[in-house]
Parts: C-alpha cells; structure tokens; sequence
C-alpha cells in the first residue's frame, strides 16, 4: 500500500510534463518502444550541420526520426571531434522544441521592462524599426545607433544594416571576453590567426583557462589527451576548477597574473633557460623586455602572487624543459584587470622566449587556404571561399564612440571590428562622446554579459528605441522595444564558415527540420528583409541562403549539394603542418604580418598607442579584511549568457552560489546553505552561500550566467547571482570589460 | 559467441562535464527529472590549498549476481544472452522491489511509462548494431571504454589487464560489469 501511494507521488507529482502518458500504477502491460512508440515507425535521417549551443559552432550529426529532431552527436567524420559532443551540444533539441521560444514578432505596449507587448505582424515589426531608426538618423545622424552582436556568422547580415545607415558604432561582444588576447596577438605576430597546439604539448600552464568546465570539444579533448600522454597540467586560478582539479594547482592573487609570468621570464633569462637563436631570429625589443624584467625577481613575484618563490622556479624550470614543447596558455575569457592585454602579451613573450611557434605542442599559425597559395606544394589542397559582393558603406561622418582608430591613443590598437562594447552604455547614459539613441541587439544579452547589470538597465530606460533578435524572451529582450523571434540553429542554413586550423575546414549549418515555430525566422531572413524596407535592399544580393552559399563556394571545388551531404570539408589527405617541424630556423614572413615582420616583442604601434611598448607591471590593490575579491566563471552545463532557461541544462543546474573559504565563513558566522547578501558599494545581491576548500580566503566566486529577470524565462527567472550586479563598468585600456577588480562584502540575509 | 559487455569508467579522466547524462536522457528518452546515468562530484577531499576532486559516474552496475534479477517476481528483469540486466517492460508490473534491492541506486519508475526503468548499455539501440552506448560515443574526456570482456583482443581486455579495474561494493558479491579505474585520483 505504501508503494502503491509513493508511485501515485511520483507521477501526479509532475505536471510539468505534457508528454505524461500511460502507467498511472495500474499493473497494465506497456509498450516496449516507451515514448518513441507514440510516433509512427518511419524515416530515420543523419543531418550534417554545425552547434549553437555556444559560439564555437562544433560540427555536428543531428538525428531526426519521425520529422524531429531526436538526438545530436558530434560529427563522426572531423577527427579534432570524434563523434564528441558537449553537455549542451547534446541538449539542443531541448531548446528546439522548448514552448517558452519567442513564437511571434513583438512590439512593446506598456513601459519598459513592464513586460507589455502585442504580437505583431513581421511586417508591422519591419515598419516600426524602419521608422524609428531613420527617426533617429535624421535627428542625431547614423552615429546615433549602436549595433551588438555576439561575434559570429550573423555580422555580415546585421552589421549591413548599421553601416548602411552611417554608423560607425558596430560592436561584438568580445570586450566581454577575449578582445585583450585578440590585441596582445596582434601587436606581437600581427595576426589574431594563432592557436595552440594542445594536444602535442608537453607542458601546459593556465592562467585561470579552463578547459574542463569552459569547453571547446575540440580543445578539451586536445588537453585531455596531452594529459594522457603525460603531459603536465599547471593552474593559477584563485578558486579551485575542474581544470585545477586535474594538475597542480596554484590559488594566486587575484590581478597578480602578469607578475607571475614576468617573474618566469627574468628566472629564464637569469639561468640562460630560454631560446636565444630563435629571439635573435624572429623577434625584435627583447633587450627592452629583458630590461623590463630585471628586477621582477622571483622573491618580488611571491609576495605580489602569493605563490612561493622556489614554486615559481620550479614550474619556471620545467616549462623551459620542455622546450619548445610547452605552452603557457593566453587564455579565452580574458578580461581580468584594466591593463590585462599586457598581460596577454607577456604571456606571448614568455612564449616566444621558448621558441614554441610552428612547432608541434605550441602555437601555431591556423592554415585556411589563402594561407596555403604561399606554399606551392600545398595550394592545391584548398580555396578560399568567395563571398557576396556589397556596394560601398557610406563612410560615417562621426569616429566611434570607443575611439576605435584613433592614432596616439589605446584605440590604435583596438581591433574595429569589435570595438568596446561597454562604451555603449556610457555614450547612452553620459552622452559623451555623443549619444546612442538606438541600439540593435542580435544573439546578446548585455544586462548579463555587460558588467554593472543596473547601469545597463538604466541605458535601456533612456534609448528611443531597442530592437533584440533572440530565440528567447531575454532579460535584454524583455526591455525591448521590438522583438524579432529567431529561429533556432537547428532550423536554418547558414553562410559556409571558415574553421581552418592546422588545415583548411569548411563547416555549413543548415535546418535538420522545418520551422518548429512557422512564424520565426534565420537571421539572414531578418536582416534582409528589414534591410529591403529600409531601402538598403542592394546590401542584400542574394536571393536566399542557397544562392549566398552558391556564390560563396564558386571559386572552390565544392558545392552546395556536396557540403550538405558532408557538413565538414578539409582537403582529403592533408596533414596538419608546422612549418618550424623540421627547420628551426625556417622563414615564418608568411606567419607574421607586423610591420617589422618580426615578432614584436617591443611594438611602435602599442608605445604609440599606450605609451607601453613592452609590458609594464602595474600592482592592483588587493581586498582588505571583510571584503573579497569577486571572481566569476563558466560551468560545462551552460553557456554564459545563453543556455540558462533551456530545459535539460536548466534541469542539470537551475542556479549558482557563492563560493567563500570555510576560514572566512567562520569569521563572519556563515554556513554552507545560508542565505546571504553579496554587496558593493551600493550594488546588492542576494544568494546562496556554498562553503568550500577550494578557493582563496580573500576571494568569493559564482558561475556566470544567472540572476535573470525576464519572467519569461521561466524556468531560470529568479534564481541566483547575477555576478555583474556587483562590477562596476570599468572599461579597461583596450576596451575590455574589467571582471576581476571588484571587491564585495558577504553578510546573512 | 556470447559477449561479456563492459564498461570501464577512467576517473583520472572523467571532467565531470555531463555530456553523458544528456545524450543518455535523448538516445533513451528518458523523462524530465529523471535519469538513467549521472556523474556527479565526490566531496572536495582537503583542506585549502591542497584540495582534490573528481567525478564518479553513476548507472546499472551490471551485476552478475544481481539482486534486482533475483527479486523480481514476474521475472522482468533479467540478464541477455551478452550478460546485459535488462528489464522486460512487457513483464514489469511497478512493483519497484528490484529498486529497493539495488544497491546502486540505479533504478527508478519511468514516470510516462510507469515501468522500471534503468541503463541497459543502450544495448537494443546501439550495441546490438555494433556501436557504443551513447555516453561512451560522447564523452569528452574519453573517460569512458566499453568493450567485449570475452574478446582478449578488444581495447577493453587489453586495458584491464595494465591497470586496475575496481567494482563498487564488492563486498556484496555482485559481481558488476561496469569497472571503476582509480588511478591517478585521491580516493
């Protein structure tokens, strides 16, 4: 009797579930095919295409039985995958089929962030925005509108619609997240084109990247597998991650990074550790490097690090061991204090001082095929893509509001196509340099990537107009004033993208399935259409994403049909290649593109612009007793901004907590469990606390990502810290978000 | 020939990431809430700074002796011609006492079918046409190996004869199939 009321429990329990059939405790016989059984037997079908649930998008086998889409492997035929995919690749028909999708086109009726709007036509939507925008033109000039996107094969599309309209303002969000890598990478090599040969390396070092929860399938598998060949794994990260948990980990000051790596580079020119013949060779300012770090001792570094100084030897001693086999890695969300592209370079430097460029286990060169056109042997593996050509952009009458180009200044060096982010809010609030008065969001949420969450909202309140392109109801979208609903990855072909690494890789995205949602649409859809009623229609020639792909791929030997059958394309055959394997002393001018063709370990460009030609070590103040470092980071089970309403994911993790060393729980009489109220300045928010070893006592951290406030995300709405509600704006020297300079305060609720 | 399934859980390896419980949840569809594998964490061992973790994959044990198989009263659940434990859903009547047997906790009453519910190595949709279970074929970490026992040739075979595979329970003679690899990790 009791079993038969705790199965009763069980099933009535769950009303959530609308695919509830059958059982019900009767003792009936069931159908062995369980839920699938509700379909008719019928077509099974592998669709080749490419992942969204992040931006890496990871080739993929998309199952469909029964016209849906059932499962979703990895791509069985791209060896860097192996048939692997991620938690929240695997979960992706979960938001496919998830009712809580945007459905209809929107237009807000009552006040912002009320959350009042009536579904519209695309046509009324189209219409609306055209009219504000060209409202705001003709008041305030093109520079008036800002566009933000997460970067990625959508840009081309969104982007034409600002810089049709003059706008100089077109951002991606990588201010958020990798932009001071991207700066360091092309100040040194003059190219941004580098990566890092995981899974040959010997000797790893990371500086708060982790593999192991912030997943790239293709890297994370990479690691894995240098590990399994022995490779050590080093971690400086002041909380204690999965990556950690797999090498030694070293919980260092937070901000003291650069300390660290500079202290490495004067133990290897002080014990003669590092590659003279390659410095000489390809590099040029290493005696302004070497004098910059003459008195970075190793004893300076363990009392600005917290590391000890015979630690710091040792670890110092085996990477130049291990030599050129061995990476210090330059990171991925990389965006810790205001100079951290210093630090980024450093870390390039500390590098080059080992010679590990085009070699197997460092850095390399990704080889895309107009790479290959230097090497005659090799040039007929591949073709560049074509692409669709575009009439002129009208070129905008106003500079950025980032300074972006700015000669003699840190824009210099900021790479235009990104652009600081943040800026956006400042110019919206503070009007200076002049205001945003609208902004166009695709595929981003900036309350949650951008830090300072009230100040953003605050920007929203003040704009004549938000437009947000999303496949949810997003915390940016719910302060909207028009809501286009896209439709998901799993619906729509996209443009071929480019993913060469070692060798040239093609990858297309196109639909498993029709529209789950009929009145949703791809971006490129959007964009064109909005572009055609605005006039712009001749940014926009192609006829749809068959004949834009078409045009891309006429000059290679492929075609549309064949990279639908495929999904991925490298040339059959080729081996990856490093072009110092064999020849130490072999030509890298095909690598390198800065204007001395060397590696700069000084630049003229980042002296000119920052008044820094080498790195210099700036020390961060550090918190003070009752307060804390505020440190965030990612999760295997979520993407950062993205994932935290889809169901299964949602289901896996639903919120976060604040991490804090049981040494400063006890000062402050807090237990694991307690309600708390995370506070800076005059900034709150309220959490959960979890009491754990493994994280500095000076320093507090949640996983990223939560905190929403769009009711109608239902599922993640409410739950847990907003991270970015505590961190000030600060927009660092190159633009980047500064994450981890906030110091936060911790008390009961 | 009969085939003596393993599976071999790395733990050196195992990132904690996941990726297995979601694939199983699609290839088997498994209900909202509801799992037939999880990998969750083991308690932070340590005291700051010298801390260590890992991840410990949870599912059907396999057992050979299983006391699921033993208690069922309409012989439901059973062991295959490959010595797979399966569960017969035509027999199965709810009456959970093969989930009170178990002790892995690894059963639970599917709540749109209303029958027992469990791992089966995906044998009828994936290992009885040649592939892996689907949380093998997607692992990350390549934490996980499956593989035919009574094949010496098979990666399986030959791994466990280098390193040391442990059961979990073992002192409650069950003899389980899915072995535990704890090299490498602080136990």
């Amino acid at each position: 009797m009791k079993r038969r009321n705790f199965l009763k429990g069980i099933l009535y329990g769950t009303g959530a579930t609308a695919a509830l059939v059958g059982g019900f405790g009767t003792f009936s016989k069931h159908s062995p095919l369980k839920a699938g059984a509700t379909r008719a037997e019928g077509e099974e079908a592998t669709v080749f295409s490419a992942c969204e649930m992040c931006r890496n998008q990871c080739p993929i086998a998309v199952k469909v039985k029964d016209g849906k889409v059932c499962k979703i492997e990895g791509h069985p035929d791209d060896t860097a995958f192996g048939g692997v995919i991620c938690a929240r690749g695997n979960a992706g028909p979960s938001l496919l089929y998830d009712p809580q999708r945007i459905k209809k086109p929107m237009i807000r009726t009552g006040e912002r962030g009320e959350g009042k709007f009536k579904e519209v036509s695309w046509d009324e939507a189209y219409t609306y925005i055209t009219d504000k925008l060209y409202n705001v033109k003709d008041q305030f000039g093109g520079e008036a509108i800002a566009l933000a996107s997460r970067k990625g094969p959508h840009d081309w599309f969104f982007r034409s619609i600002g810089r049709a309209l003059g706008s100089p303002n077109v951002f991606s969000h990588e201010a958020t997240c990798p932009m001071t890598r991207s700066v360091a990478l092309d100040t040194t090599f003059g190219t941004e084109g580098i990566q890092a040969d995981y899974a040959n390396t010997k000797y790893l070092i990371s500086i708060g990247r982790n593999w192991f929860e912030g997943i790239h399938v293709a890297q994370t598998r990479a690691v894995s597998k240098a590990l399994s060949k022995g490779a050590k794994l080093v971690v400086l990260d002041p909380r204690f991650s999965i990556t950690a948990a797999k090498g030694e980990w070293l919980p260092i000051k937070g901000t003291t990074d650069l300390a660290f790596v500079m202290a490495m580079a004067n133990i290897m020119i002080e014990e003669n550790l590092y590659d003279q013949d390659f410095i000489t060779h390809y590099s040029e300012g290493f005696e302004k490097w070497a004098e910059e770090v003459k008195d970075k001792t190793p004893e300076w570094a363990e009392k600005e690090t917290g590391i000890s100084k015979d630690t710091i030897i040792r670890i110092t001693r085996e990477f130049a061991a291990a030599k050129p086999n061995a990476i210090l890695d330059f990171g991925w969300r990389t965006a810790y204090t205001p100079n951290d592209y210093q630090l980024r370079r450093a870390i390039l430097i500390v590098n080059m001082m080992i010679g590990n460029l085009e070699v197997p286990g460092g850095y390399y060169k990704t080889k895309p095929a107009n790479f290959l056109k230097n090497f005659p042997d090799l040039a007929g593996n591949a073709e560049g893509l074509g692409g669709v050509a575009q009439p002129g952009f009208p070129t905008p009458i106003k500079g950025r509001i980032d300074g972006t180009g700015v000669k003699g200044t840190p824009g210099q060096i900021i790479p235009a196509y990104d652009g600081a982010v943040g800026k956006i809010i400042e110019s919206i609030l503070t009007e200076e340099p002049y205001p945003i008065r609208a902004w166009l969001v695709h595929r981003f949420n900036p309350y949650i990537s951008l830090t300072d969450s009230p100040r953003v909202l605050e920007a929203f309140k003040k704009l004549d107009l938000l437009v947000t392109c999303d496949v949810y109801m997003t915390d940016t979208a719910y302060f909207s004033d028009v809501i286009l609903p896209e439709c998901t990855y799993l619906e729509r072909y996209e443009p071929i993208f480019d993913m060469s690494g070692l060798t040239p890789k093609y990858v297309i995205r196109q639909p498993a399935v029709p529209l789950v949602y009929p009145d949703t649409k791809p971006y490129w859809q959007i964009y064109k259409e909005l572009g055609e009623r605005m006039g712009l229609g001749d940014y926009f020639g192609f006829e749809d994403m068959a004949d834009f792909i078409n045009q891309q791929l006429a000059p290679t030997r492929l075609t549309f049909e064949k990279m639908k059958e495929i999904g991925v394309w490298t040339p059959s055959g080729m081996k990856g290649f490093y072009i110092r394997e064999n020849d130490s002393k072999a030509s890298l001018d095909n690598v390198l593109s800065t204007p001395s063709k060397k590696i700069e370990i000084f630049s003229e460009h980042v002296e000119e612009a920052t008044k820094q030609g080498v790195p210099n070590y700036f020390s961060h103040p550090q918190p003070e007793e009752g307060t804390f470092r505020f440190v965030q980071g990612k999760v295997a089970v979520h993407t950062n901004a993205g994932t935290a309403n889809v169901p299964i994911l949602n289901e896996l993790m639903p919120t976060n907590t604040l991490w804090m060393n049981p040494v400063s729980c006890r000062k402050l009489d807090l237990k694991d469990g307690d309600d708390i109220v995370i506070s800076a300045g005059n900034y709150e928010q309220k959490g959960k606390l979890k009491m754990t070893e493994g994280i500095r006592p000076d320093s507090v951290f949640c996983y990223h990502g939560f905190g929403r406030i769009s009711p109608e995300l239902k599922r993640a709405f409410g739950k847990g810290i907003n991270g970015n509600n505590l961190i000030s704006n600060e927009i660092g020297i190159v633009g980047n978000a500064v994450t981890s300079t906030t110091f936060v305060r911790v008390r009961k609720a | 020939m009969a085939k003596k399934y393993t599976m071999i859980i790395n733990l050196a390896k195992c990132i904690g990431c996941q990726a297995c419980t979601v694939a199983c949840k699609f290839e088997n569809n498994v209900p909202e809430g509801q799992y037939r594998t999880k990998t969750p964490a083991t308690e932070l061992k340590g005291t700051y700074p010298n801390v260590s973790l890992f991840f410990i994959k949870e599912a059907c044990q396999m057992c050979q002796k299983a006391p699921c198989v033993s208690v069922c009263p309409t012989k439901a659940s059973y062991y295959n011609e490959d010595g797979v434990v399966l569960v017969d859903v035509d027999k199965c009547v709810g009456c959970m006492y093969c989930m009170a047997a178990c002790p892995y906790n690894a059963r639970f009453l599917n709540k749109e079918t209303g029958v027992v519910d469990k791992c089966t190595f995906c044998y009828e949709s994936k290992v009885s046409k040649g592939e892996k279970p689907a949380c093998v074929s997607t692992c990350v970490g390549s934490a996980l190996m499956f593989g035919d026992l009574n094949d010496p040739l098979s990666e399986a075979s030959q791994f466990l004869t280098k390193h040391k595979g442990e059961v979990r329970k073992p002192e409650l003679g069950t003899s389980p199939r899915v072995y535990y690899i704890y090299e490498g990790v602080v136990r």
